[in-house]
């Protein structure tokens, strides 16, 4: 019984974290892109318009809904939920920080450790392109079904390097699980340099990231809405809370990804050269753990922010070709030569 | 003939797209990092690029066309005559005047010895072309520094005889009267007159410094243009 109460706590801590964490995004990347474009950003509500998001979000929620009259109705309705639920539910294998003792009783600062939660996170990861593919179609409208379209082969295009670079990582850990390749991240590599993911997997990193980023549909690769070309993409039929779903989801989808980078690449919770549960009460050792796992993965959430304001889109063709022709052939390269010093060592 | 088209020959670097986009990202960062620290100080209009309207206003040029008001000159009274001129002169056709003659006992409140005895504009029409102003024989109508005319009802924007004196009124309070006109040079007359003023102005150098530079002589204008009207 008391563990489903630990789990219950952890499911919706986690669950309103996330959601106060996407919520919070929309406002950085408003402001954030304004101060790069020499501009101020909404600033008018609350303190430097910190409310921002939810009065977007009141404006949302009390907007008509509109289902256009041509649409698919079930694909219409279907799709925004589609997208938003493997969204919301990637973080549950992701760990969020180390673990917690309260009264002798060890909680893991994880909702599930899945031995298999790689899987799981790309799995949903693919799951949502069912969202924007079926919202795509089921608009009728010829933007969207582009949107969809383009979703659809951008997705072949960078899930095979995202699987790829990402079973270079379980070839060095020799392991699925989330929590226990974070626990190996601790200590130092070659004797000076964190024991981070990183070190061992740079080419796997830059790999992950880019294919990160088309994963998110986020720019440079956010083909499947891009504004310029094709009005809102496979969104642009919609309106109220099914178009606040998809932006939504888009921000838990980042949150998720940035949370994974920390995971694989950058040491999970740990501190580089210092162990923190050496010198910390048990309690204050779990609330640390969180906050550097945090602070990492804000630092990959405001690169999300960061880039999208810096580098325009690529071309439809150019995605491909980069997926097809440059990316595919180095993760094979980085797996062959993971798997070669593997060999080599062990 | 066409242009000819070049075909650039992209560095390694430039095709693995990563350092370039570092290169950007550190451009980004340099905005971002600027106009950050700017919209933290406090005080208004601190981001360079950014006015935030209702606290920062833009400085205004002494002959910006704003809101009509009708002039009293210095002793009070209405220098309106009532002549019509500027309704005449109106292309959007936004001005009615009518031409009556002071009540009896009430002379001393006109300069001239008719007087307006209607004097409507239309703000929802007028152009604020400025031609009422230019039309006025006596410097009566003039367009103020006013800028914030919106209103609720359509007939709180059809401005009467009061509210147009008000607005002199409160120009005159703010300092906000309009330098006199600077008499236009005819062809072979006295050239040298125009000439010199132009040549008061002082030449704007710097960026920065210009905007201390010229606000000074405007001020003096300002002055100089009070005590001539106190003169005539």
């Amino acid at each position: 019984m008391d563990n489903w109460v630990i789990a219950l706590i952890k499911v919706v801590f986690i669950w309103t974290w996330t959601l106060l964490i996407a919520t919070l995004m929309t406002w950085v990347e408003r402001r954030g892109s304004a101060m790069m474009q020499d501009r101020l950003g909404p600033n008018r509500a609350g303190p430097f318009g910190l409310f921002q998001p939810l009065a977007d979000g009141i404006k949302l929620f009390t907007k008509e809904d509109i289902i256009p009259e041509k649409a698919h109705k079930i694909l219409f309705s279907l799709g925004p939920i589609l997208f938003a639920l493997p969204a919301f539910s990637a973080y549950a294998v992701i760990p969020f920080g180390d673990k917690l003792i309260v009264n002798g009783k060890e909680i893991i600062l994880q909702v599930a450790d899945v031995n298999v939660g790689f899987l799981y996170v790309v799995a949903l990861g693919a799951m949502a392109v069912y969202g924007i593919v079926l919202g795509g179609w089921g608009s009728n409208n010829k933007y969207s079904i582009l949107g969809g379209l383009r979703s659809t082969a951008q997705l072949i295009s960078y899930e095979v390097p995202f699987g790829l670079s990402l079973l270079a990582v379980v070839l060095v850990y020799g392991t699925f699980s989330l929590r226990e390749i974070s626990l190996v991240q601790q200590g130092t590599f070659l004797g000076f340099l964190p024991n981070w993911g990183i070190f061992k997997q740079p080419l796997g990193f830059i790999l992950f990231i880019v294919t990160a980023y088309a994963e998110a549909n986020r720019v440079p690769f956010d083909l499947p809405e891009a504004e310029s070309e094709i009005v809102a993409g496979y969104h642009t039929e919609y309106g109220s809370m099914r178009l606040g779903l998809y932006l939504f989801g888009e921000y838990v989808n980042m949150y998720t990804l940035a949370a994974l980078m920390v995971t694989l690449y950058f040491g999970a919770w740990h501190l580089p050269y210092i162990d923190m549960s050496k010198f910390l009460g048990p309690v204050s050792y779990g609330i640390a753990s969180f906050l550097v796992f945090f602070l990492k993965t804000a630092f990959f959430l405001w690169l999300f922010v960061w880039v999208r304001w810096t580098v325009p889109r690529f071309r439809y063709d150019q995605v491909m070709g980069l997926g097809w022709k440059a990316l595919i052939p180095l993760a094979l390269v980085n797996l062959f030569i993971t798997a070669l010093c593997i060999q080599l060592t062990v | 003939m066409a242009k000819p088209v070049v075909k650039k020959e992209y560095t390694f670097l430039e095709r693995i797209y990563l350092w370039e986009i570092v290169k950007g990202l550190k451009l980004t960062f340099k905005h971002f990092t600027f106009n950050f620290k700017e919209s933290l100080k406090k005080g208004p209009h601190t981001v360079p690029t950014c006015w935030q309207y209702p606290e920062d206003r833009r400085p205004i040029a002494p002959v910006f066309r704003g809101a009509h008001m009708l002039c009293l000159d210095d002793e009070g009274r209405e220098l309106c005559v009532g002549c019509g001129m500027c309704a005449r002169a109106c292309p959007a056709k936004c001005i009615t005047v009518k031409r009556g003659k002071p009540a009896e006992g009430e002379e001393g409140k006109y300069a001239g010895k008719t007087m307006s005895a209607e004097f409507t504009i239309d703000m929802l029409r007028c152009i604020f072309c400025g031609f009422c102003e230019e039309a006025c024989p006596k410097g009566a109508i003039q367009l103020g520094q006013e800028y914030e005319l919106a209103e609720y009802t359509m007939d709180a924007c059809i401005y009467d005889k009061e509210r147009l004196l008000a607005n002199f009124q409160k120009a005159k309070a703010e300092g906000k009267l309009k330098p006199p006109k600077k008499p236009v040079p005819v062809a072979g007359g006295d050239k040298k007159a125009g000439a010199k003023k132009v040549a008061k102005k002082p030449v704007a150098t710097d960026g920065k410094k210009s905007k201390k530079a010229a606000s000074k002589p405007q001020a003096e204008e300002k002055k100089a243009s009070e005590t001539k009207r106190e003169e005539t």
